[in-house]
């Protein structure tokens, strides 16, 4: 008999919900499943058959996904999650690269540290102006309601995307090159992905982080004020 | 064609219906409903447990795991009080809907 379990771990593994109530939900599918199997195995269908007549119980595993999280959690859930997360954080992606360009459009030269190939590019203003960013990410969160993990996780989001970009592209590049019957030095790219993830990942997160947890500092010395003096 | 508001309003009182008669496991209900109905309503898992957990958080069931005599785990679902207020007032709605309908095709009573 297929290990349903397994499969229904498996296909609702994004299931954002607590580890203990994404546990309850997997079991309980899971045990669906099996007694769907067995009865059709009673009614004399083969195995193969049974598998795939009980497969089709769900046609549309990431619609499952949606629409239980739906019901445990309201859709307002998925709402709070759009302001909280998703918009502050687009929003930070956004802005730094906006800023980013017309700095370069202004004709700001990075300031360059080290020699040769291991030269890692840094543009001050562009890190300070990450610190507003991500400070103003953190805010937007924050004031949707979103909880300390969300604010970081907006003010951070550039990096984030930026971090899948970079492992998405050597891979790639990697691919590419060899297509092309170039030789691949792994030392150089090592030494790429470390120079471009310093300039471009480490030290501008970092810069967001600060900026993230300066305004959370910020937001929550408010708070203390506003609770002391009763407003 | 049904539209989703009929189609989940029908799934809702059959649901409520079968378990004023007792608790059932997320299977059995399904089987039941397609036993009772004679095949014409059943339940897949996808579409089945996403109603469950919603009336679950209305507060119309409740869900609870309990080993059966097989020694398997099941989560069983209950009507609460509140289901059971509910049930009466869905009950009416839907015979209103079915006795104007009927005056409206002149379909005849089964």
């Amino acid at each position: 008999m297929p290990d349903w379990q397994k499969l229904v771990s498996q296909r609702l593994s994004g299931l954002a919900l607590d580890a203990a109530e994404k546990e309850e939900v997997h079991a309980e599918l899971a045990a669906h499943l099996e007694d769907f199997y067995e009865s059709l195995r009673t009614k004399g269908l083969s195995e193969q058959a049974a598998i795939q007549q009980t497969q089709a119980q769900v046609a549309n595993w990431p619609d499952l996904r949606r629409k239980i999280l739906i019901a445990k959690k309201g859709r307002d859930f998925m709402k709070k999650r759009l302001h909280q997360l998703w918009i502050p954080g687009f929003l930070t992606f956004i802005l730094s690269t906006v800023f980013l360009m017309t700095l370069q459009k202004l004709g700001f030269r990075p300031r360059i540290v080290g020699d040769g190939p291991n030269a890692i590019l840094f543009c001050a203003p562009w890190l300070a102006s990450l610190l507003f960013v991500g400070a103003l990410g953190a805010y937007l969160s924050s004031r949707a309601g979103g909880s300390r993990g969300a604010a970081l996780f907006a003010s951070v989001f550039p990096v984030l995307a930026l971090t899948t970009a970079f492992l998405l592209m050597f891979p790639i590049d990697l691919i590419v090159e060899r297509a092309i019957g170039r030789q691949v030095d792994f030392s150089l790219v090592a030494t790429a992905i470390l120079r471009e993830g310093i300039g471009w990942i480490l030290v501008p997160g970092a810069a967001l982080l600060a900026g993230g947890l300066l305004a959370q500092f910020l937001l929550s010395q408010r708070l203390t004020s506003r609770s002391v003096t009763g407003n | 064609m049904i539209g989703p508001g009929i189609k989940r309003g029908t799934a809702e009182l059959a649901v409520l219906s079968v378990l004023e008669d007792g608790p059932l496991h997320g299977y059995e209900l399904a089987r039941r409903i397609e036993q009772q109905t004679k095949g014409t309503l059943r339940f897949t898992l996808a579409a089945l447990y996403p109603m469950l957990y919603r009336m679950e958080q209305r507060r119309w069931i409740h869900g609870s795991w309990e080993t059966g005599s097989n020694g398997r785990r099941r989560r069983c679902y209950r009507l609460t009080a509140e289901g059971k207020k509910k049930l009466s007032p869905i009950r009416q709605e839907w015979a209103e809907l079915f006795h104007a309908l009927r005056r409206l095709t002149k379909v005849p009573h089964a």
